[in-house]
């Protein structure tokens, strides 16, 4: 029993190392006796993975010995892709409550110049926690304002920012107004102000657009009256396609709103919170906008609402043909909470998604809606060794992740919680109060 | 100079409603200084009395403003003799301070009301109100009628105790503790002057004291049908004599509040129709709102059929929009007599003048209405009031009416002119031949009339001016330079426009009201319940059985067994692949209550979650779906000691009384750290003891040492009857007594903690005065010190697997639970949200993921693991024979997320099902898009509307961790 082997060395070290980054992939491997949930074609059952530098060489059955070659025994474990959480200001923050350890917000309403993947910390404990879970690639989004800045793609392991990114910049985050009429004892005139003030913030970002197209002119005219501004720079690669804007946006007034601005602007999107999505499937389906849907352990928006409304929302989609991913809450309270993203797709399954789509929804489709599913978010020839070995469904709760792998190098996957876990253990056995485990 | 104005008047040939249902028709009412003299058919009148021909006309008896606010001052406060609460104003006498304001008594008069209740506007204790004229001097016809109890609060913003409801029902019943003591201390220090110190003059609860001794009236403000019970409670547990200052939604509790039967001073501000012109804007809007705008118009008759005596009061109403509510009500039911006695005699006999107002008699004050007609229609006008028996014309009395038919003679043509009155402006024409001519410029004023018109048509317009008469009028046509005189000939048919006619709403209420209420109030028969074949996780010592029939009667778990047998009348339910489980319990929730925190002081012991349930609050419904039957209501952590929590099951549909579950253990709510520090409230809170962990300690043993003193002074009290019997009794405290029933072990505490050390802490603090803690709640450092909390006795209850939202948590693991559990700590899960409460059976399952505890054990987390930490393992909690039939059927194993409940049973009664739940639902959908439908046909009325209700909200989400 190798496995088991290498699984009792292993939390051996999970006491003493700090969760080093691993090294470059430098022999191929072979994964073999697992159920394969390859995502993008069926589950494999007693089937082999063969990964080399970093890439994986092919998924099936006997495949080909080559000379040097590492056999892991897999037999009765589970690999998937690693799982994509597709939003949280993982790495830039630390302790929610404290001041100094929050990175995720700059200052101001429009600032599409910034760049989150330059202040992830790569050695945040947040990191180690997530991945334990088999979170292997998460989105990390600025978020302050009306534009908070471009979005990056990070590995959960890693030296340095640099050494982490995936992709950047993934989208331009913009976060929709309210387009509620505040529901107090208001006069009209009141609403009156309020649509006013609803319709100048949407003004406010239309103008944002018109410069920031005036100035692409200037600067691709090389114009002789071209000068730099950092923030309409930062504006560019959406006007030049290069990456689509990802609208916040839950209430069905902001959605359509920013549906129909997005179509006038001539602007890709991608819908990011979508509570009330369910409510206009259609126009989503028309329009081919795909939802990062962000609400299922969240309360129904209305009391009327079904109780189940948050849990049924993404069955509600794939019926109707909404392409969708499921994320964990993009609350900053929830960041440190984010390992917890397969449950949002497991809640999601026993009130009507497919299991299939379920898992698709934290892998695949994630990756897609990204702009990554070339490399990640499947396990398919050439793509990422992103995965992990679980002794379950990953769905499920009550599954262990035992091992995983980025990009080919195997992770370590101790963490703050494990490691603290085993320091107390000891107090106990010192006091004679918990037993001393014959092996773990 | 003396002004004396002639006081002897006789109305004649009016129609006078003596009093409501007595009418006599052609009667004459003789007014002799301020007094009705006489009433009556034939009645002489006496040679000095003025006859006013009030022919046409109808006399009801001067109408009743029931509540009018009137801004209070603030009297001067004398420290010395002030109560220590700025809320506390028992002392205003607002009889004192009225003024009257030309503008308001002249809306009032407008309406009818000849005299107004008027009541303080501010403030908690707001003073003692006072029945009024509304004649121009304001002339007080009673002092004190009733005090004023307003459940006001000020909210988060304010330093001041009491910022929240929960304070404020807390002061209440200190405030009336201390006023029934206060009246004992006194007599005891005049009887025996020697023995005692001169207790602290207070004039505010000298008042009290004596209007509870003397049961005068306690009035209420209420807003909703839920602050009517809880006022209520407290009335009864003060023996007060209470009456309630109406919301408009008192039908959706009816019958619980047809009980107790107060007298209730009713508005009759009904919503406005919601606008749902934009369909987005529909969604803002609940269920039970737009029914409120369909049903609220037919409360004042379901209160008559109830037998509650009301009154009516126009507060917060426009002139116009009172008769025509009150109309409204009245054509839904409301029988024309009872609306006239909740406008004449009830308010008058409530307020202790029924012996001189309300009727028109002879001896009662001559208050009167005089209307053009029935007050009830809405054509008809408030001619004049008279109030002491001094007339107050509405109607100026110039004003003549002038329209009808009229001959208009010029020189030796005539021509026939019809003069039409449309909202207080003239039109009219004038027909020569067969040519019907509009008058143009047409102004009538007084006895002076003027229009332009074109007889001749080869002239130009000729200016019209003339003088009104009795039925006829002359005047001059001045380009024509001819004289004209007109003659009445006739009335004119009034269009009669077609009214809608209101009926009675013909949807009832649920319970709750709302979405997914039941529709009825008394379903709440237990069945009983066979369940075959099945998997049955009793949590108990049989642990999980397999194909195993269990069978439920009377409430309770009455055999677990194979191949059981069913009497007649039992539910059967096929088991087949299904899970039963005991329901689940959260022992740290805050659902289900209006109000939170009480924020304002670090110690805050006596204020209590069970005054401020909200049995209505969605959350309810939305846990029972998620397999949850009881939970652990809890005070917020802003403070070291909180307020009193309150165990309830999830009864969805009933009283707030009924939610609480009397056998659970009285508990308290305690908290360490950042928050009671205020660490993360910003740089504006550095101020309040304590900043520090050290701090904390303090406060606590500073409290625990008062209360000790408190308890030794009741103690003395109580053993040494004879020592005291020239004594002042101790003065009862809430706060301190919560206190000492802890130290006494009847409390027990539930610590909001999350260090080790302030945990170790809090364990030391306890023993020193001789108790242990009950739960640690968070307790996310409790793996650190699980042999401590085991030493001490205390359990835990904790979250799955939270940590890192703020420093003192940066040492929270998931393995928590399950390494406390292998230690021999007690430990449950709990949710400190209203999201999470839904889904507690997959946060058990995180008890297997981290630390490796058993299925059984970990469900055990949710179920008999809280049952024991709020000493109610006894009754609930588990699957075990006379345990109480609180369970749930899952579709699978409940730890695996596939699991979907499919039935929530609460003591033998179904409050969720799958099915249930869909029917509800479809039942929902049609009485929206009925209610829409009816909302959409309807013209609107109203210009600028606002909306003026809407439903009542919980509080707004304060769990102990601020989540932005």
């Amino acid at each position: 029993m190798r496995f088991n082997l290498i699984v009792i060395l292993f939390s051996c070290i999970v006491i003493a190392s700090d969760q080093i980054p691993a090294p470059n992939q430098d022999h191929p491997i072979i994964i073999s006796g697992a159920t394969i949930h390859t995502v993008s074609h069926g589950v494999l059952e007693n089937a082999e993975i063969l990964f080399d530098g970093g890439k994986i060489i092919s998924v099936g059955h006997n495949l080909s010995a080559m000379y040097n070659i590492e056999r892991i025994d897999a037999t009765g474990k589970h690999i998937f892709p690693g799982l994509i959480s597709a939003g949280s200001t993982l790495g830039l923050q630390e302790i929610g409550a404290v001041r100094a350890t929050r990175d995720y917000a700059e200052v101001g309403r429009i600032n599409p110049n910034v760049r989150a993947n330059v202040s992830y910390n790569p050695d945040s404990e947040l990191i180690p926690i997530s991945r334990s879970n088999g979170i292997l690639l998460a989105l990390v989004v600025p978020r302050s304002g009306r534009i908070s800045g471009t979005s990056s793609l990070m590995m959960l392991d890693g030296w340095t920012w640099e050494d982490a990114t995936l992709k950047h910049p993934v989208g331009l985050h913009i976060f929709w107004p309210s387009m509620k009429i505040p529901k107090t004892d208001q006069s009209k005139k009141k609403d009156k102000a309020d649509k006013d003030a609803r319709l100048k913030s949407i003004q406010q970002i239309d103008d944002l657009i018109q410069e920031s197209r005036a100035y692409l002119k200037l600067k691709e005219s090389e114009s002789t009256s071209f000068k730099h501004d950092l923030r309409l720079e930062g504006m560019l690669p959406v006007l030049t396609g290069e990456i689509p804007v990802f609208i916040h946006a839950n209430e069905i007034r902001q959605i359509e709103a920013a549906v129909y601005w997005t179509d006038r602007q001539n602007m890709e999107m991608v819908l990011v919170g979508g509570k009330d999505s369910w409510r206009t499937t259609t126009l989503l389906k028309e329009r081919d906008i795909p939802v990062i849907y962000t609400q299922t352990h969240s309360t129904p928006m209305r009391r009327f609402e079904n109780y189940d409304q948050t849990f049924t929302t993404p069955f509600q989609l794939f019926k109707a043909g909404v392409r969708f991913c499921i994320s964990n809450s993009q609350s900053t309270f929830q960041t440190p909470h984010i390992r917890n993203l397969p449950y949002h797709a497991a809640k999601a399954a026993s009130y009507g998604l497919p299991l299939e789509e379920a898992l698709r929804s934290i892998t695949l489709s994630t990756a897609e809606i990204l702009g990554v599913e070339e490399r990640v978010g499947s396990l398919d020839a050439g793509k990422d060794a992103t995965f992990f070995i679980a002794n379950g469904d990953i769905l499920d709760i009550r599954t262990q992740v035992e091992r995983a792998y980025i990009q080919g190098r195997e992770i370590d996957l101790s963490d703050r919680h494990k490691m603290l876990y085993e320091k107390y253990k000891v107090k106990y056995q010192q006091k004679g109060l918990l037993k001393v485990p014959v092996s773990e | 100079m003396r002004e004396n104005k002639p006081g002897v008047w006789a109305l004649t040939h009016a129609k006078v409603y003596i009093e409501p249902g007595s009418i006599l028709d052609d009667a004459t009412i003789l007014i002799r200084d301020g007094l009705i003299e006489n009433v009556g058919r034939d009645i002489r009148i006496p040679k000095d009395a003025t006859a006013l021909d009030m022919s046409g006309k109808t006399i009801y008896s001067g109408f009743i403003d029931s509540w009018v606010e009137i801004s209070a001052q603030t009297e001067k406060i004398i420290p010395h003799d002030a109560h220590w609460n700025h809320k506390v104003n028992a002392r205003r006498n607002l009889s004192g301070q009225y003024e009257p304001q030309k503008k308001k008594i002249e809306s009032l008069r407008k309406i009818g009301f000849t005299t107004a209740h008027i009541v303080p506007d501010s403030g908690i204790f707001q003073g003692q109100t006072a029945l009024v004229q509304l004649n121009n001097e304001g002339t007080v016809l009673e002092s004190g009628v009733g005090q004023d109890i307003a459940y006001e609060v000020d909210g988060w913003g304010s330093d001041d105790y009491p910022n929240s409801l929960l304070g404020v029902v807390a002061l209440l019943r200190q405030t009336f503790l201390d006023a029934n003591w206060y009246g004992k201390a006194i007599e005891k220090t005049s009887q025996f002057p020697q023995d005692n110190p001169p207790i602290k003059n207070n004039k505010d609860l000298d008042i009290l004291s004596s209007w509870i001794h003397k049961n005068r009236p306690f009035i209420f403000e209420t807003n909703h049908e839920l602050s009517t019970l809880r006022s209520l409670n407290i009335s009864n547990e003060f023996h007060l004599n209470s009456w309630i200052r109406g919301s408009g939604y008192e039908y959706r509790r009816i019958s619980t509040i047809a009980k107790i039967n107060p007298f209730i001073i009713l508005p009759l501000d009904f919503p406005t129709m919601p606008d749902i012109a934009d369909p987005y804007e529909e969604l803002s809007y609940s269920t039970s709102e737009l029914k409120h705008w369909d049903m609220a118009a037919n409360n004042p008759a379901l209160l008559f059929e109830e037998g509650i005596p009301i009154a009516f009061t126009a507060y917060g109403l426009k002139e116009k929009k009172f008769r025509k509510n009150l109309n409204r009500s009245v054509e839904r039911g409301l029988s024309e007599t009872k609306a006239l006695a909740a406008l004449t005699t009830i308010p008058a006999e409530k307020m202790g003048k029924g012996d001189q107002l309300g009727r028109i008699k002879k001896g009662y004050l001559a208050n009167l209405s005089i209307l053009s007609g029935n007050y009830f229609n809405n054509k008809s006008k408030v001619v004049s009031v008279w109030i002491g028996g001094e007339e107050y014309p509405v109607i100026p009395k110039y004003d003549i009416d002038i329209t009808g038919e009229w001959k208009v003679t010029m020189g030796k043509k005539w021509y026939q002119l019809e003069l039409k009155k449309n909202n207080n402006s003239y039109s009219g024409t004038i027909t020569r031949d067969t040519t019907k001519l509009t008058l143009s410029k047409l102004k009538i004023g007084g006895n002076f009339i003027s229009w332009q018109v074109i007889l001749d048509s080869t002239a130009g317009p000729s200016r019209f001016t003339g003088h009104i008469l009795e039925n006829r009028m002359e005047g001059t046509a001045h380009d024509m330079h001819m004289s004209w005189n007109a003659l009445k000939t006739g009335g004119i048919e009034q269009e009669k426009k077609k009214k809608e006619v209101e009926s009675p709403s013909n949807i009832s209420v649920y319970f709750p009201e709302g979405s997914y209420g039941w529709e009825k109030e008394n379903r709440f028969n237990s069945k009983n319940i066979l369940i075959h074949n099945t998997t049955v996780w009793t949590c108990g010592k049989k642990g999980i059985l397999e194909g195993v029939d269990i069978l439920f009667e009377k409430g309770k778990v009455k055999k677990i067994g194979y191949g059981l047998n069913s009497g007649k009348g039992v539910v059967k339910i096929d088991g087949i692949g299904k899970h039963v489980t005991p329901g689940l319990i959260d022992c740290h929730s805050h659902s289900a209550a209006f109000s939170i925190n009480e924020g304002s002081q670090s110690i805050t012991a006596e204020v209590r979650i069970q005054d401020v349930i909200n049995s209505d609050d969605i959350a309810i419904y939305r846990e029972l779906a998620g397999g949850l039957t009881m939970a652990n209501i809890l005070h917020g952590s802003a403070n070291t000691i909180g307020g009193q929590n309150a165990v309830i099951k999830l009864r969805w549909g009933v009283t707030p009384e009924k939610l609480l579950y009397k056998n659970a253990m009285p508990g308290i709510k305690f908290a360490l750290g950042e928050n009671v520090k205020q660490s993360n409230w910003g740089d504006d809170y550095m101020t309040r003891y304590p900043q520090t962990r050290m701090g904390v300690e303090q406060i606590l043993r500073d409290a625990f040492t008062s209360a000790t003193e408190y308890k030794y002074e009741w103690n003395d009290y109580i053993d040494n009857p004879k020592k005291w019997k020239k004594k002042v009794p101790p003065r009862q405290d809430l706060e301190l007594d919560a206190l000492v029933e802890i130290m006494e072990g009847k409390r027990q505490i539930h610590c909001h903690s999350y260090r080790q050390d302030e945990i170790l802490m809090l364990t030391r603090v306890a023993e020193d005065f001789g108790f242990t803690i009950g739960t640690f709640q968070h307790v996310l450092e409790g793996y650190k010190v699980a042999d401590r909390l085991k030493e001490h006795g205390a359990h835990a209850s904790t979250f799955s697997d939270w940590w890192a939202y703020k420093y003192e948590v940066i040492d929270a693991i998931p393995y928590n639970g399950a390494l406390m559990t292998d230690v021999g700590v007690n430990v449950s899960f709990n949710s400190d949200s209203n999201e999470l409460a839904r889904r507690m059976n997959t946060e058990a399952a995180k008890g297997v993921k981290y630390g490796n505890l058993s299925e059984e054990e970990a469900l055990k987390l949710v179920t008999i693991n809280p049952a024991k930490q709020l000493n109610i393992d006894k009754w609930v909690g588990s699957l075990e024979v006379g345990k109480d039939a609180d369970f749930v059927i899952w579709s699978d194993n409940p730890l695996s997320t596939n699991a979907k409940c499919e039935q929530t049973w609460i003591d033998g009664i179904q409050y969720f099902s799958l099915d249930a739940d869909k029917k509800l639902k479809e039942r929902d959908i049609e009485l929206r898009s009925q209610l829409v439908e009816k909302i959409l046909s309807k013209k609107s009325d109203e210009k600028g509307k606002k909306r003026n209700h809407s439903d009542k909200k919980s509080a707004i989400h304060h769990h102990c961790l601020e989540e932005q």
